[in-house]
């Protein structure tokens, strides 16, 4: 009985081993990972980062490089006409088209004097003043088809604009307004309800200075005489009759100027606007006058 | 148990509802009399009853902000005792803020700060940028001006710069081009000399050469001292001739 004997003996063996335990139980595989990286003959050699190049190196190379060769980058010439441009003001454009549209939606109204505030309100405009936008371009396209009587204040216009807008008989204007001004006409309740006396406008830097002071670009530094020989001029020059301002009955609302250190219409600096007790407060004591009239 | 407790519950809320809906108007109760009663129990008693009613569950301040008060009457934060905290406080809930309205305006150091600023970022007034700016521009148009008139005044001497030029080049290739002659010349004459072609290079042709050219310029040498001498002759002829002449003048 052979079989019989096999049969006992590793039944004896079984018996004489260990039970199963967790002392006697190793991981799966592949289950454990070694934080170590082993040397030699204990997996040296690559160590599992490839052959060669970024892999074993580490060396991710900075945005742009090109392993030695001339870098796009820095393949294009010297261009000096674009030194400054990060400086440099900008004038986010509105076509006249645009104004026109935005007059015949009622989005604006004409019976008061428009100004970039009155256009940011209207909803179809917008400008950053954080991005060095320093207000409205309006340019001349559509300027065949304008036929608004308005008296406008822009950052910036062309000569054929301020044609378009004196042949029907408005006013324009174009005035300098620095950042901090900027802010405020973009959101004038942001900023009344922080409970701030109105500032004064800041004076243009010294390359503006030309613009806003010459009558042919009605600067609002320039002189009033200038600008009625210039409007006459123009009215020659694009042979259309200049309507005569003071016949019209909206005389005063086209007269109506901001101070050069003006920033809303109706609103002088110095003043504390309250929209909640919907009242205005106005300094008295002398030395702050003084300091808002300066 | 339970539902029987709602249902009495839900019997007023259907009963306003059919109310509302319905077309008779309500009867106005205007003309009663109505008193006032402000004693202090009355009132506590409102307060208990206002602060049963708000089921909101909203922190006090948001419970404040929601209904248009300031959220906070006592500064919680260090931020709440600054200067523009209150300013936005008087700026968003108005006098019942509670706040002086005086804060508004810079203090006389904010004014001076503010006046230090803009004398550094605003150093030129209008009329001194106006000037320099009209300055700059009358500088570049006379810079223009010049710097044509320059060209025009180059332009006028143009041709005859270009005659010039042309001239000289010419001159320059007619003598390179008789030193050549002059060298081929003698090449061939030795050649001749010799009568039969030899090899440029040879010694005896560079010897020959030599003596050729020095023979050249021997027989230059001496055809420019005759040309000189012929000169003096003709100097010294004229000489006396003129002595003889004024001798017979005075004669």
């Amino acid at each position: 009985m052979g079989s019989r004997q096999i049969t006992e003996k590793s039944l004896a063996m079984l018996r004489s081993l260990p039970r199963i335990s967790l002392a006697n139980l190793r991981d799966n595989p592949g289950a454990k990972k070694n934080t170590k990286r082993g040397r030699g003959q204990h997996g040296g050699d690559k160590h599992g980062a490839g052959n060669k190049g970024s892999g074993q190196r580490m060396n991710y190379m900075r945005l742009g490089y090109e392993t030695g060769n001339n870098p796009f980058y820095l393949r294009m010439p010297h261009e000096p006409y674009y030194k400054g441009h990060h400086l440099r003001r900008q004038y986010p454009p509105l076509s006249l088209h645009a104004l026109q549209s935005l007059i015949d939606k009622n989005c604006v109204d004409v019976t008061i004097p428009i100004d970039i505030s009155t256009l940011v309100k209207s909803g179809f405009y917008n400008f950053f003043p954080d991005q060095k936008h320093f207000g409205v371009n309006l340019t001349d396209e559509g300027a065949d088809i304008f036929a608004a009587k308005i008296n406008i204040e822009v950052q910036w216009a062309s000569e054929q604009v301020i044609a378009a807008v004196e042949r029907n008989g408005g006013v324009i204007t174009t005035a300098y307004y620095d950042p901090h001004s900027l802010f405020l006409l973009k959101d004038p309740k942001k900023f009344f309800q922080s409970g701030q006396a109105i500032p004064r406008r800041m004076i243009p830097p010294p390359d503006a200075i030309e613009y806003y002071t010459s009558a042919e670009n009605r600067g609002y530094l320039a002189d009033p005489e200038k600008i009625s020989q210039e409007r006459l001029k123009l009215s020659q020059k694009y042979g259309y009759t200049l309507p005569n301002l003071e016949n019209e009955p909206q005389y005063t609302m086209l007269c109506e100027r901001k101070d050069p250190r003006q920033i809303f219409y109706g609103l002088e600096p110095g003043w504390v606007v309250n929209l909640k007790d919907e009242c205005i407060l106005k300094p008295k004591d002398k030395e702050l006058q003084d300091f808002y009239a300066s | 148990m339970n539902l029987c407790l709602r249902r009495n519950l839900l019997r007023p809320s259907i009963k306003n509802i059919l109310r509302s809906a319905t077309t008779t108007p309500e009867i106005d109760t205007s003309d009663q009399v109505v008193i006032v009663d402000d004693t202090e129990d009355t009132l506590a008693r409102e307060l208990e009853i206002e602060k049963k009613r708000n089921i909101s569950r909203l922190a006090p301040a948001h419970f404040n902000v929601m209904n248009n008060r300031r959220p906070y009457e006592e500064p919680k934060i260090i931020a709440h005792l600054t200067v523009k905290y209150n300013r936005k406080m008087y700026g968003k809930y108005g006098i019942t803020s509670g706040v002086n309205p005086s804060i508004c305006w810079p203090s006389k150091t904010d004014i001076q700060e503010i006046q230090e600023y803009e004398a550094v970022a605003f150093p030129y007034s209008i009329p001194d940028m106006m000037h320099a700016a009209a300055q700059k521009r009358k500088d570049e148009i006379l810079r223009i001006a010049q710097r044509d008139k320059e060209v025009a005044a180059k332009f006028e001497k143009l041709d005859q710069w270009k005659k010039e030029l042309n001239a000289k080049i010419a001159k320059k290739a007619a003598e390179v081009e008789a030193v050549k002659q002059k060298k081929e010349r003698l090449i061939e004459e030795v050649r001749r000399h010799f009568g039969f072609k030899l090899d440029p290079k040879d010694e005896r042709f560079q010897e020959m050469l030599a003596k050729k050219e020095k023979e050249q310029k021997k027989k230059e040498k001496l055809a420019r001292q005759e040309a000189k001498e012929k000169i003096m002759f003709a100097k010294l002829q004229q000489q006396n001739a003129d002595s003889e002449n004024a001798s017979k003048k005075s004669n």
